[in-house]
């Protein structure tokens, strides 16, 4: 007779326990689309960016995000009259995190090629960058064929110099893949690697390690970067287009690029190839 | 907007993730051989009359059990160049592996020698058997086989442990999934499909490692 | 190192502690639940509590937060990356708690359950006041084992972007370029955390040792 009432005790419990662990799951309810008006009443944008990227998005040893992305940023954040919430996010983790619905929009060195248009939406470009090889002066790389002098390349996982190097290196180049800009740069500065893939930026940080040490050797492609949103929301690429625009015309986005990149605002082309600026 | 589950990509990629496979168990298995060869040379340095071998040895294990291995194995890699040791991914994988997992040996190992009966080791003396040949067939294979399935289990452990050599890039099965993931953009598919394998690799290593002890181990005459 | 420096590592410090104690109590909650279940009596729900503990026991800390990461997202749960981690950890540690304390629940003598069956005390009673006491008490040193592991792990959570003291040190690295002193004082900063618990969990373990023979 106890164990009768014993096992619906037991039961009850079980039960309760398999429902709370059940029950998110099914509350759940995939929403990722957003537009610009639910950010503003949701009070708050979250902008997707570098952590480690100087100077496009980095933060600084006070734990403050920095860089050209997070003034450009800033600046989106009072277009849309919210405050910014920045989440820094390692290079292979930035489409992923705008995909998965964490982060609104993307302000991340995202350099525009034809295969990410067809995972998420640019925006027009506001950025320009080139992919170059990165080698110490004492080795002669004049041309992709001569990579293979260098014992082994580092690259950033995922970043546009992973995809450049992996390209053009010739084949049985040792290239040698991490997790993030900071450490495929650790590499090279502790010599693991010979050779570096990286952005035309690098080379003031690594002049900072050791001067005079390396150089700039192939220029692989120049790119321009945009800002992120994710395929289908129509209103979101609408809104940071219109702020690109109006950036560009007040003068803002010249002075902020000046103050990062220490050159002027190159002119940005109207269209890229494979990459549309519209969502359609 | 919704996500829509894409296998594709994985399937794709499957021999690339099955050479990934093979490049993990090659890092399991050269480290855990490393890692018993500290684990032996500790146990003996850890008894031993010097008593600066046994602090070195006290502190070595101490060291590596409290700190994380991703910040051993970026140790090895990345600051050891500025003190003159330069290893490629794959060294530095194993010796990092090797070393952690010596720590852990070092432990096991001296557990089960010290439950060896100090009779056996009297009596094998008094039959006149060298001081070295009383250590191993009378202290360290008995202990080995007193202490195999712990040691089984650090394996698997270790095995698991070679995901993280990834951030060396050194090659195995999660440096292969992050590229394959990075490529496609599908997280979810692809670490999902690969967190299947390790089940299915720590699986097969566990048989293996428990026929090995049915048939070899557990036969060895021992008391 | 500048005092600038240092003080985004212990910043990073911070969050390893947070993280790992979130965790550790989220985890021991659902690691308890995991373990009475594993030791319900009831064949079906043992076996699933069981695979359950395999899963996370026969898979890598990093693939689990890597798959826990973007599931939740495709759950659509909009939710933090730091909440994410911490379920993640949460998960981990509730598999390998559940199977440490399942194995100190079935280490107290059959002899106090089927005392306690006979006083007539039910299964929640039973549990709650003779079971649980005398199986934490056997588990203490490998739970504190378990909680130096797992603040060893939170330096994984640096794989999914979060800033940690790992990934502060590799941060500030990246920034000053000495990597032997920044990862030596990361190492030093770990070494703190967890020395001084595997030194009390295995001076626990000779007292309850010292207190069988």
């Amino acid at each position: 007779m106890q164990d009768g009432k014993l096992k619906l005790d037991r039961r009850r419990l079980l039960l309760t326990g398999a429902a709370a662990i059940v029950a998110p799951a099914v509350l759940s309810a995939p929403a990722f689309a957003i537009t610009p008006d639910e950010i503003k009443k949701r009070g708050k944008v979250i902008i997707g960016i570098q952590g480690d990227n100087p100077p496009w998005g980095y933060v600084d040893s006070s734990g403050k995000q920095q860089g050209l992305d997070s003034d450009v940023g800033l600046l989106y954040g009072k277009y849309l009259g919210v405050p910014v919430e920045f989440m820094p996010l390692e290079v292979a983790n930035r489409i992923p995190a705008l995909t998965s619905g964490r982060v609104d929009i993307l302000f991340a060195t995202m350099a525009m090629f034809p295969e990410r248009a067809k995972a998420v939406q640019f925006s027009k470009p506001y950025a320009a960058n080139i992919i170059l090889l990165i080698a110490p002066k004492s080795v002669e790389v004049k041309s992709p064929a001569d990579m293979a002098k260098l014992k082994s390349i580092g690259v950033a996982r995922a970043a546009a110099q992973d995809t450049q190097v992996t390209k053009n290196a010739p084949a049985g180049t040792n290239i040698l893949r991490f997790d993030g800009d900071a450490a495929s740069i650790q590499a090279l500065v502790s010599g693991q690697v010979e050779g570096l893939g990286g952005n035309m930026f690098y080379i003031d940080r690594l002049e900072e390690a050791k001067p005079g040490y390396w150089e700039n050797k192939i220029e692989f492609q120049r790119i321009y970067n945009g800002a992120c949103t994710r395929l289908g929301e129509k209103e979101m690429n609408a809104s940071v287009n219109a702020f690109l625009d109006q950036i560009k015309a007040n003068g803002e986005l010249g002075k902020v690029y000046e103050k990062w990149m220490k050159r002027p605002l190159p002119p940005m082309p109207e269209t890229v190839e494979g990459v549309s600026f519209v969502a359609s | 907007m919704n996500y829509k589950l894409d296998f594709a990509p994985v399937i794709d990629a499957l021999p690339a993730l099955l050479l990934g496979c093979l490049g993990t168990l090659w890092l399991a298995l050269a480290g855990m051989a490393l890692a018993i060869v500290i684990g032996i040379g500790g146990v003996v340095l850890r008894d031993s009359r010097i008593k600066l071998f046994r602090w070195l040895v006290i502190g070595f294990v101490e060291l590596i059990r409290n700190t994380p291995f991703l910040v051993q194995i970026y140790f090895i890699f990345f600051a050891l160049p500025l003190a003159g040791v330069r290893l490629d991914p794959t060294p530095t994988a194993i010796i990092a592996l090797g070393v952690n997992g010596g720590a852990y040996a070092i432990e096991i190992i001296r557990g089960g020698v010290q439950s060896i009966n100090k009779g056996q080791v009297e009596a094998g003396l008094a039959l006149g058997l060298h001081k070295l040949s009383v250590f191993r067939f009378i202290v360290l294979k008995p202990a080995l086989r007193a202490v195999f399935p712990s040691l089984a289990s650090q394996f698997v452990l270790l095995t698991l442990t070679t995901s993280i050599a990834s951030a060396v890039s050194a090659y195995e099965l999660t440096s292969v999934a992050k590229r394959v993931e990075s490529d496609s953009f599908r997280s979810f598919e692809v670490y999902g499909v690969v967190t299947l394998m390790y089940l299915v690799m720590s699986w097969i290593v566990m048989n293996i490692l428990n026929f090995i002890s049915s048939r070899y181990i557990s036969t060895y005459p021992v008391k | 190192m500048g005092k600038g420096e240092f003080l985004f590592l212990l910043q990073g410090l911070k969050w390893t502690v947070v993280l790992a104690i979130v965790s550790f109590l989220c985890g021991t909650i659902t690691g308890l639940a995991i373990a009475l279940l594993r030791t319900s009596g009831y064949p079906a729900v043992e076996r699933t509590t069981a695979g359950y503990i395999a899963l996370f026991q026969g898979t890598p800390l990093l693939m689990q937060l890597f798959v826990v990461y973007y599931a939740l997202a495709l759950y659509g749960l909009k939710i933090d990356a730091w909440i994410a981690v911490a379920i993640g950890f949460t998960l981990h540690a509730s598999a390998y708690l559940g199977e440490i304390w399942r194995g100190s629940i079935e280490a107290v003598p059959r002899g106090q359950v089927e005392a306690a069956k006979a006083l007539s005390l039910n299964y929640f009673w039973r549990t709650k006041d003779v079971v649980l006491p005398q199986a934490f008490r056997i588990s203490l040193p490998a739970t504190i084992g378990f909680l130096v592991q797992l603040i060893k792990g939170t330096s994984l959570a640096a794989f999914v972007g979060f800033t940690e003291l790992t990934r502060a040190g590799t941060m500030v690295s990246n920034q000053i370029f000495k990597p032997l002193l920044v990862f030596g004082i990361v190492g030093l900063m770990y070494f703190a955390l967890c020395w001084p618990l595997s030194f009390f969990g295995s001076r626990l373990e000779s007292k309850f040792a010292a207190a069988t023979r």
